[in-house]
């Protein structure tokens, strides 16, 4: 459950469009430790499969994914 | 840096060499007429940022390692050693050119700077300095290519509150938004999100269409990395994709690069002939207006309202009318920047700089001579059919409190539809 994660930098992506979503995740993931935690919370939808594809593609992690309204809320773990 | 290394980097210059590389080499008078044609070296004075010296930096290595002089005296050869220095200085000027090709419009031969930056990024990325951000959005664009069957659920998820809005949009509750759709007439291309996606589905849906949506975004990170093989892979998503659904046309959203890529570039890259036909969906659009297809209010858009040429749109790709005619259907008061079409100056924010966060104050800096250009026509709505280019016009509207709003294409007839 979301409750049970310790985020250690939140992140307001809202109103941004792509590919802002994953640049700023990008900018700010190694401001939080290894084993950290960034909650981002996106509106745009195309961030639902591309911050996925991001964190695959630089060896992080998507650990949780919620919805709420219009939001998007990502829990990002830096695995590196 | 070792000696193998060096020779590594620069053997990248000889791979990629060829008759009009040599000619660009070769011919450069040093006249200095691109200095004035580029935004970035007259917003900035930096002789970085100049078209000629981008290209002096490749020559330099050029008569180093393969010219006789710059291999038996090379204290006379003018040429450079490839080492940290030199690649600090290949990367700053080269990630951070728009592809623009305004100097090449201006140099009396014509002389491509991107081709330059092209040999460049390719010898940057063999020296493990390619620019990391745009890796990473190209390896992610990748990824999710190879991967779609766990994305295409979450993709027909998030169609669902857009397909609502078409349909109350279009006051018709059987409007849809088809994907995966075999035999369809075109397979259309949007960008990340739905707010490529919205526009052009009320307008398909008036307009009959017998069309598809994509799974893949057009953008191609691949391309501004200047890595061929990673940009070919994205594109091949969509080739593929249109293949398997055989659709008669892909037709891309107002994303410029993205457009460049499938139609004037992919071909020659794959090495394969694509049999459907590419076009942008701004042609599509006149298209649809001149056959009666769409009728649009005669109800037009008042403000005065200026249009920016996307340079991959416009000069690297030719498209000024059918902008303009579109344009000239919805708004009553139409201004031209000066100048304009091919002589347009870049809004700054092309060649994947939007998505480069160490190049925002350097694009906002070069961006002053597009808001000095917009603030004369005295237009407050500013319209460009490209994302790149939107993202910028934002970035400029913000920072320089130009009180303006920027529109696609795609919305102004979108909005001006008679349902
Ligand atoms: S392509 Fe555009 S940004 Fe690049 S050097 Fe030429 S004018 Fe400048
Ligand atoms: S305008 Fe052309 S020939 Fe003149 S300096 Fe620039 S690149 Fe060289």
């Amino acid at each position: 459950m979301a409750e049970d994660l310790k985020v250690d930098l939140e992140l307001d992506l809202k109103g941004l469009l792509c590919p802002l979503p994953m640049v700023r995740v990008s900018q700010n993931i190694t401001k939080v430790p290894v084993g950290g935690i960034i909650r981002a919370v996106a509106t745009d939808l195309g961030s639902l499969a591309d911050i996925p594809s991001w964190a695959r593609t630089t060896g992080n992690e998507v650990v949780k994914t919620e919805r709420v309204d219009k939001e998007i809320i990502f829990y990002v773990k830096r695995l590196k | 840096m070792d000696e193998k290394a060096q020779k590594t980097i620069a053997g990248v210059l000889d791979k990629r060499m060829n008759r009009q590389l040599l000619y660009y080499l070769d011919i450069c008078t040093r006249c200095s007429i691109c200095k004035d044609a580029c935004h970035q070296y007259v917003t900035t004075g930096d002789v970085l940022y100049l078209p000629a010296y981008r290209a002096e930096i490749i020559r330099r290595v050029y008569k180093k390692y393969f010219t006789r002089s710059g291999k038996f005296y090379p204290a006379l050869s003018e040429g450079s050693e490839v080492d940290e220095k030199l690649l600090d200085e290949l990367y700053k000027t080269t990630y951070a050119c728009t592809g623009c090709r305004r100097c090449m419009y201006y140099c009396p031969f014509s002389i491509d700077t991107t081709w330059f930056m092209a040999v460049a990024k390719a010898m940057l990325i063999t020296a493990g300095r390619g620019s990391q951000i745009l890796a990473e959005l190209a390896g992610a664009a990748v990824i999710k290519g190879e991967s779609i069957d766990l994305f295409k659920d979450i993709i027909i998820e998030m169609l669902k509150d857009t397909e609502k809005e078409l349909q109350e949009r279009v006051g018709n509750p059987k409007a849809n938004i088809p994907i995966d759709k075999k035999g369809a007439d075109l397979l259309y291309v949007a960008l990340a999100g739905t707010h490529t996606i919205l526009p052009a589905a009320v307008i398909f849906h008036q307009a009959k269409a017998n069309w598809t949506l994509s799974m893949f975004e057009a953008a191609n990170y691949g391309y501004f990395l200047g890595d061929v093989k990673q940009a070919v892979a994205i594109a091949k998503r969509i080739i593929d994709e249109a293949r398997s659904l055989e659709v008669k046309e892909i037709v891309i959203t107002e994303c410029g690069h993205a457009y460049r890529v499938m139609q004037f570039l992919y071909e020659a890259w794959a090495k394969e002939k694509l049999p459907f036909k590419i076009r942008g969906i701004v042609e599509l659009m006149a298209e649809y207006i001149k056959q009666g297809k769409i009728n649009l209010t005669q109800d037009k858009i008042k403000e005065p309202l200026t249009y920016h040429d996307p340079c991959q749109v416009g000069r690297n790709a030719g498209f000024y009318e059918e902008p303009r005619y579109i344009i000239n259907q919805v708004a009553a008061d139409f201004r031209e920047m000066t100048p304009n079409r091919e002589k347009n100056w870049c809004c700054g924010g092309g060649g994947g700089l939007v998505a480069q966060p160490d190049l925002d104050d350097f694009r906002i800096k070069t961006g002053e001579i597009k808001v000095e250009q917009i603030k004369k026509t005295g237009a407050r709505i500013v319209v460009s059919p490209c994302e790149n280019c939107r993202l910028q016009l934002d970035s400029l509207n913000e920072k320089y409190n130009m009180g303006i709003q920027i529109t696609s294409i795609m919305d102004l007839v979108a909005n001006a539809i008679t349902i």
